[in-house]
C-alpha cells in the first residue's frame, strides 16, 4: 500500500463507487480509473476492496449488474445505479458534507 | 428489475464462480494494457496490475460468497412475485368463470360441511370415551329372568356383592322424581336418581364442590343427604358458593346438600339430583320379586368382560337354584357402560355416516368432473402459454394455485356450513341421542375432509399439466375448439358421471326406504284420538298424600274442577300415558283356572284410570260396559281389558264376568277385579311395536301418586294450560305441574328418532341428486360445446334440430341408465344394514327403487335437455367455421 495515500474509512468507498456510477453504466475497471482520476491519486484505492464494494452494493440492491461489451469488445460486467442506490448516494453525500464541514470548522482558524 | 421481463436462468454455484473469474480477468487485462501503454514491459505490467489489485484470492472468495447470497435473494424475490402473480391470475381466472367457481366451491362446501358436522356428532356420541376413570372397566348389567330382560331387585345387590370376585364393586340405582320446594318459587320436579353410596367411587368421579356419598350413607337411619347437578345448582340456587351444608326441602323432607357434581361428568346424564338408595330391612328380605333397579359395577383389576360374564351367569344359576319360586333361570350380563348408553343409536348413526360419506364421494367426483371439463376447455390456453415460454413447472404452479384457491374457498364455506349444520343437528336431534350436547366441531374431521377435497382437486386440477408438452402444436391448431381426439378424458368423465349417479341412486333408495317407513309409522292407528287432548303430569308427594284415601280425595276434587273449565269436554286421570316411555307390567291369575307356577303367570300392562279416561282418549268400548264412576275402596271390584288381552288370554272363552287377580298387593289386599268391559287396543309402548295386552283398573280402587291428567277439549288444547294450572293450585299450592303436552306431541316425540334419521338421510339424498344432476349437466354441456362443429355438419347435411337434441338427451340417458343399474345393485347389497331402521318396508322395496329410478331419469333428461337445446339451435355456418 502506498505510504502517502490515505486509508479509507469503512463505507467511504461505497459512496465513491455510487458517485462514479451517477453518469451511467460502468464496468469495474472504469470505476477504478474514474476514482483515481477524480482523487488525483491522493487516495490510492486497491482494486480488491473496490470489487468487494461493487458486489456488496449489488447485494444491497443499490446497483444492478449485467453483462455487456466493453470499448475493446470484450465481455464485461457493467454496473448501474438503481433508484435505491440513488437515494443512498444522496443521503450519504449529505452526511459526508456535514461531517466534512464540522471537521473544517474545527481545523480552520476562527 | 430486468429479470421481470426477460427471465435469465438462475446461476449455479459453478457459474457464479466463472462469472467472478471472468470479471476479475477483464479488470487485470485492462490494467495491464494501460500500464503497457505507459511503456511497461508486458510481464512487469501483469505483476504491477496484480500488485495494485491487492489480495486477489481473498477478494475472489468474498465476491463468490456475496454473489451467491445475491442470487438467492433474487430467487426468493422472484418466487414471491410469481406467487402473487399466480394468485392474482388464479383469482381472475376463477372470477371469469363464476358458474364453475361457485359450483365447485358449493360442492366442496357441502361435502366438507356435512361430513364435518355429522362426524363431529358421531364422535361426541359414539367415539368419545365417557368422562370416567377407565370408563371401559365400568359395566352396566342386564338382568335376564327366565330368558327375558328386566330390571333387578334390591336383595340381588347383596347376592352379587357377596358372591362375585370378578366385579370389584356393585351399585344399584333407580329413577326417582323429586319435588323441590323453595321459598318464593314454584315447586319444581327434578329428575332424581337414588344410588348406592359407592356410586361415584365406581365411576371414579369426585364432586366439583363438597363431596360424594360416604360409606354408610345408604343405610337405614342415616341422615338425609343429596348431591346436586351443576345445572340445578346454577339454575335453582344461583350457583350459591355456600350451598354445601345447606338444607333444602325435598319431597317434604329437610335434606342436606353435601356436594355439587361437575358438568358433563355425571351419570346418569339426565340426572339433576342424586340421593342415597336406602333399602329397609324388610325390603332386603322380601322384595326379591320387585324388579325396578339398575346395577353398575367396576371390573376387578385384570378381569376381562368374558370372565366376568361367565362368573355372573354361574352366580345367577346358583341363585335360581336357591330361589326356584322367583327364578326359572337367572343371569346378569355385563355390558360396557358406553355400549349400554350408545346401544340403539350406533346403527342409525353409522347409516347416516355412510350417507354422508356417499355425499362426500359424490362431491369429490363432481369436483373432479368439473375440473376435467375445465381442463379440456383450457388445453389451448395452456398450449399458448407453453408456446410463449411459460415453463412446465410454472404452469403446474399456476394450476396448483387455482386448485388450492378453490379448495380454500370450499373449505371456508364448508366450515360455515359445518357450524350451522351442527346447530341445526343439535336442534333436530331427538332427546334420545345421548351426549349430543357435548358435540363440538371436530378439528380432526375438518382436517381430514379438507385434505380429501384438496387431494381430489390436485389430482384432477393437474390433468391439463400432464397433457402439456405432448403436442403443443396440435393443441394450438385446434384453437379454441380444443382437441377432439381425447377419448380417454371423455370416457373418464362418463365414468365419473355413472359413478355419481350410482351413488346418488343408493342414497335415494336409502332415503326412500326411511321415508316410506316413516310414513308407514305415522299411518299406524295408535288406538286413540290424537287431536284436541291436553295432558300434564302431577306428582303427589308422599308426605302430604301418604294414603290411598288422600290421593283419591285429591283426584275426586280435581276432576270436577277441570271439567268445569270452559272448553273442557272431559277430564280424566291415569297412571301412565301411551307412548310416554314408561309402563307397568304385572303378572296376574285368572280365577277358575288351575294355578300355574309364579314364573309362568301371564302378564299385562296395568293402568289405573278414572272411567272418563276412555272417553277423553277416544278409546272405543267394544263390549260390555265401563266400570262405575262411583267405584270406591269398598265397592265391587270391576276392571276393563283390551281386545288384545282377550285375544291372548281368552282365545275361545267369554271374558266378561271372569275375575282377574293381579300380582299387586296393598296392605294385605290383592288388587284385581271382574272383567266388565272390553275396549279397543292402544299402541301403548311404541307405534312400531306389537300392541300389548292392557288391563284398566279404576283409579279409585288403585290410586297412584304419579298422575297424568288428560283433558279432551273443544278448543285449542294449548289454551287450557293456564286455567288448568290455576284450578290445580286452588287445591294444593305446593304441587308442581309439569310435562304439559298435547297428545299429538307424545306421538310426534315417540317417532322423533325416526323423523330425525329420515330427515337427515333425505337431505343428503337431495344433495346427492343435485350434485349428480350438476355432474351430468356439466358433462353433456361440455360434450355439446366440443361437438359444435360436428353438430353443424349434421345440420348442414339435413339433420333436424329435434333429432340432434334427441341424440344428446339420449347420450345423457345412456350414462344415467348405467348409473341407475349399478346403483340398484349397490343398494341391494348395502341396504340390509338399514334393516332395523325400516318399518313395514323391505330393504329391496320395488316401489322405492322404481320411484328413484324414474326420478333420476327425469332429472337426467332435464339436465341433458338444456344443453341439447343449445345443440339444436346451432347455426351450421358458425359451427363449421369454428372460431
Amino acid at each position: 500500500m502506498a505510504s502517502d495515500s490515505l486509508d479509507l474509512l469503512q463505507g467511504t468507498l461505497d459512496v465513491l463507487v455510487l458517485r462514479a456510477l451517477v453518469w451511467g453504466e460502468m464496468h469495474g475497471y472504469a470505476v477504478s480509473r474514474w476514482i483515481r482520476q477524480r482523487t488525483d491519486g491522493v487516495i490510492e484505492i486497491e482494486d480488491a476492496p473496490l470489487y468487494k464494494s461493487l458486489h456488496r452494493l449489488e447485494r444491497a440492491a443499490c446497483i444492478e449488474a449485467s453483462w455487456g461489451l466493453s470499448e475493446n469488445n470484450r465481455r464485461a460486467r457493467f454496473y448501474k445505479l438503481t433508484s435505491a442506490g440513488r437515494r443512498t448516494l444522496r443521503d450519504e453525500e449529505r452526511a459526508w458534507r456535514r461531517y466534512a464541514e464540522a471537521v473544517f470548522k474545527v481545523l480552520e482558524p476562527a | 428489475m430486468n429479470r421481470r421481463f426477460f427471465r435469465l436462468p438462475w446461476r449455479t454455484r459453478h457459474q457464479i464462480g466463472a462469472d467472478v473469474d471472468e470479471e476479475l480477468r477483464f479488470h487485470l487485462d485492462m490494467r495491464a494494457a494501460e500500464l503497457r501503454s505507459l511503456g511497461m514491459p508486458p510481464d512487469a505490467a501483469r505483476v504491477e496490475a496484480m500488485r495494485q489489485f491487492g489480495d486477489f484470492e481473498d477478494a475472489r472468495r468474498y465476491l463468490n460468497a456475496v454473489d451467491r447470497s445475491t442470487e438467492a435473494a433474487h430467487q426468493r424475490a422472484e418466487l414471491m412475485t410469481d406467487l402473487r402473480q399466480d394468485f392474482v391470475y388464479a383469482l381472475r381466472k376463477l372470477a371469469a368463470a363464476p358458474a364453475f367457481t361457485v359450483t365447485v366451491v358449493l360442492t366442496l362446501a357441502l361435502g366438507i360441511g356435512a361430513n364435518t358436522a355429522i362426524f363431529s356428532v358421531v364422535h361426541a356420541v359414539l367415539l368419545q370415551p365417557l368422562p370416567f376413570v377407565q370408563p371401559d372397566r365400568v359395566m352396566r348389567f342386564r338382568f335376564v329372568y327366565n330368558g327375558a330382560a328386566d330390571a333387578g331387585a334390591a336383595p340381588e345387590l347383596n347376592d352379587f356383592r357377596s358372591r362375585s370376585h370378578t366385579i370389584e364393586r356393585f351399585a344399584m340405582y333407580g329413577g326417582k322424581s323429586m319435588n323441590l320446594v323453595r321459598g318464593g318459587a314454584d315447586p319444581e320436579l327434578l329428575t332424581g336418581v337414588s344410588v348406592s353410596a359407592n356410586w361415584f367411587r365406581i365411576l371414579g368421579v369426585s364432586a366439583a364442590r363438597g363431596r360424594t356419598f360416604a360409606d354408610g350413607e345408604d343405610l337405614e337411619g342415616a341422615p338425609h343427604v343429596a348431591i346436586l347437578s351443576d345445572a340445578v345448582w346454577r339454575r335453582d340456587f344461583n350457583a350459591d358458593p355456600a350451598i354445601v351444608g345447606r338444607a333444602i326441602r325435598l319431597n317434604g323432607n329437610d335434606v342436606t346438600v353435601i356436594g355439587v357434581m361437575p358438568r358433563d361428568r355425571a351419570y346418569p346424564l339426565a340426572a339433576e339430583i342424586w340421593v342415597p338408595l336406602v333399602f329397609t330391612a324388610s325390603e332386603m328380605a322380601n322384595s326379591r320379586g320387585s324388579r325396578y333397579l339398575n346395577m353398575i359395577g367396576r371390573l376387578a383389576p385384570g378381569v376381562t368382560v368374558t370372565q366376568a360374564e361367565r362368573e355372573l351367569s354361574q352366580i345367577g344359576a346358583s341363585l335360581a337354584a336357591e330361589y326356584p319360586k322367583y327364578y326359572r333361570s337367572f343371569a346378569i350380563q355385563p355390558l360396557p357402560l358406553q355400549t349400554a348408553i350408545v346401544g340403539d343409536i350406533e346403527q342409525p348413526l353409522l347409516v347416516i355416516m355412510g350417507a354422508v360419506a356417499f355425499v362426500l364421494l359424490i362431491a369429490c367426483a363432481n369436483v373432479a368432473n368439473l375440473l376435467l371439463v375445465r381442463a379440456s376447455a383450457r388445453e389451448s390456453e395452456m398450449a399458448v402459454r407453453a408456446a410463449l415460454g411459460a415453463g412446465r413447472s410454472r404452469l403446474v404452479r399456476q394450476l396448483v394455485t387455482e386448485t388450492m384457491l378453490l379448495s380454500l374457498f370450499g373449505a371456508l364455506a364448508g366450515l360455515l356450513l359445518a357450524r350451522s349444520g351442527m346447530s341445526a343437528l343439535l336442534r333436530l336431534a331427538p332427546g334420545s341421542l345421548p351426549r349430543v350436547t357435548s358435540a363440538r366441531l371436530d378439528p380432526m374431521t375438518l382436517g381430514l375432509t379438507m385434505t380429501l377435497a384438496v387431494v381430489t382437486g390436485l389430482a384432477f386440477g393437474l390433468i391439463p399439466a400432464t397433457q402439456l408438452g405432448k403436442d403443443v402444436a396440435s393443441a394450438l391448431r385446434a384453437g379454441s375448439r380444443g382437441i377432439r381426439s381425447r377419448h380417454v378424458t371423455a370416457r373418464t368423465r362418463g365414468g365419473i358421471v355413472v359413478a355419481e349417479v350410482a351413488l346418488a341412486v343408493t342414497l335415494l333408495v336409502g332415503a326412500g326406504l326411511l321415508l316410506r317407513s316413516f310414513e308407514r309409522l305415522l299411518s299406524i292407528d295408535p288406538g286413540f284420538r290424537v287431536d284436541s287432548v291436553l295432558t300434564f303430569r302431577v306428582s303427589l308427594p308422599a308426605r302430604s298424600y301418604d294414603s290411598d284415601t288422600a290421593q283419591r280425595t285429591f283426584v275426586d276434587a280435581l276432576t270436577p274442577r277441570l271439567e268445569a273449565l270452559p272448553g273442557v269436554r272431559q277430564a280424566a286421570v291415569v297412571s301412565v300415558l301411551p307412548l310416554d316411555g314408561s309402563d307397568l307390567t304385572l303378572s296376574f291369575a285368572i280365577r277358575g283356572r288351575p294355578p300355574v307356577p309364579p314364573q309362568e303367570e301371564p302378564a299385562s300392562e296395568v293402568l289405573s284410570a278414572t272411567p272418563e279416561f276412555f272417553g277423553a282418549m277416544g278409546i272405543p268400548l267394544v263390549r260390555g260396559h265401563l266400570y262405575a264412576r262411583d267405584a270406591r275402596a269398598g265397592t265391587p271390584k270391576e276392571i276393563v281389558v283390551s281386545r288384545e288381552f282377550v285375544r291372548r288370554f281368552f282365545p275361545n272363552e267369554e271374558p266378561l264376568g271372569r275375575y282377574v287377580d293381579l300380582g299387586w298387593y296393598v296392605d294385605g289386599d290383592r288388587r284385581g277385579g271382574t272383567i266388565v268391559g272390553v275396549v279397543g287396543d292402544v299402541k301403548q309402548i311404541a307405534l312400531d311395536q306389537d300392541t300389548p295386552p292392557m288391563l284398566y283398573i279404576p283409579y279409585a280402587q288403585a290410586p297412584q301418586p304419579n298422575l297424568r291428567v288428560v283433558l279432551r277439549t273443544n278448543v285449542a288444547p294449548g289454551s287450557l294450560t293456564k286455567p288448568a294450572q290455576v284450578a290445580l293450585r286452588e287445591i294444593d299450592r305446593e304441587l308442581p305441574v309439569f310435562a304439559i303436552r298435547t297428545l299429538g306431541e307424545y306421538v310426534t316425540k315417540s317417532v322423533g328418532p325416526q323423523r330425525f334419521y329420515a330427515t337427515l338421510v333425505t337431505v343428503f339424498a337431495a344433495v346427492a341428486l343435485a350434485l349428480a344432476a350438476i355432474g351430468l349437466y356439466g358433462v353433456i354441456a361440455y360434450a355439446v360445446s366440443q361437438r359444435a362443429h360436428e353438430m353443424g355438419v349434421r345440420l348442414a347435411l339435413g339433420a333436424t334440430g329435434r333429432r340432434l337434441a334427441a341424440m344428446v338427451v339420449g347420450e345423457g340417458l345412456t350414462l344415467t341408465i348405467g348409473g341407475v343399474l349399478i346403483g340398484i345393485v349397490v343398494s341391494a347389497s348395502v341396504s340390509h344394514v338399514m334393516g332395523s331402521l325400516l318399518f313395514g318396508v323391505r330393504a329391496l322395496d320395488p316401489i322405492t327403487i322404481s320411484a328413484v329410478a324414474t326420478l333420476l331419469l327425469l332429472v337426467a333428461a332435464v339436465a341433458s335437455y338444456v344443453p341439447a337445446r343449445r345443440a339444436a339451435r346451432v347455426d351450421p355456418l358458425v359451427a363449421m367455421r369454428g372460431d
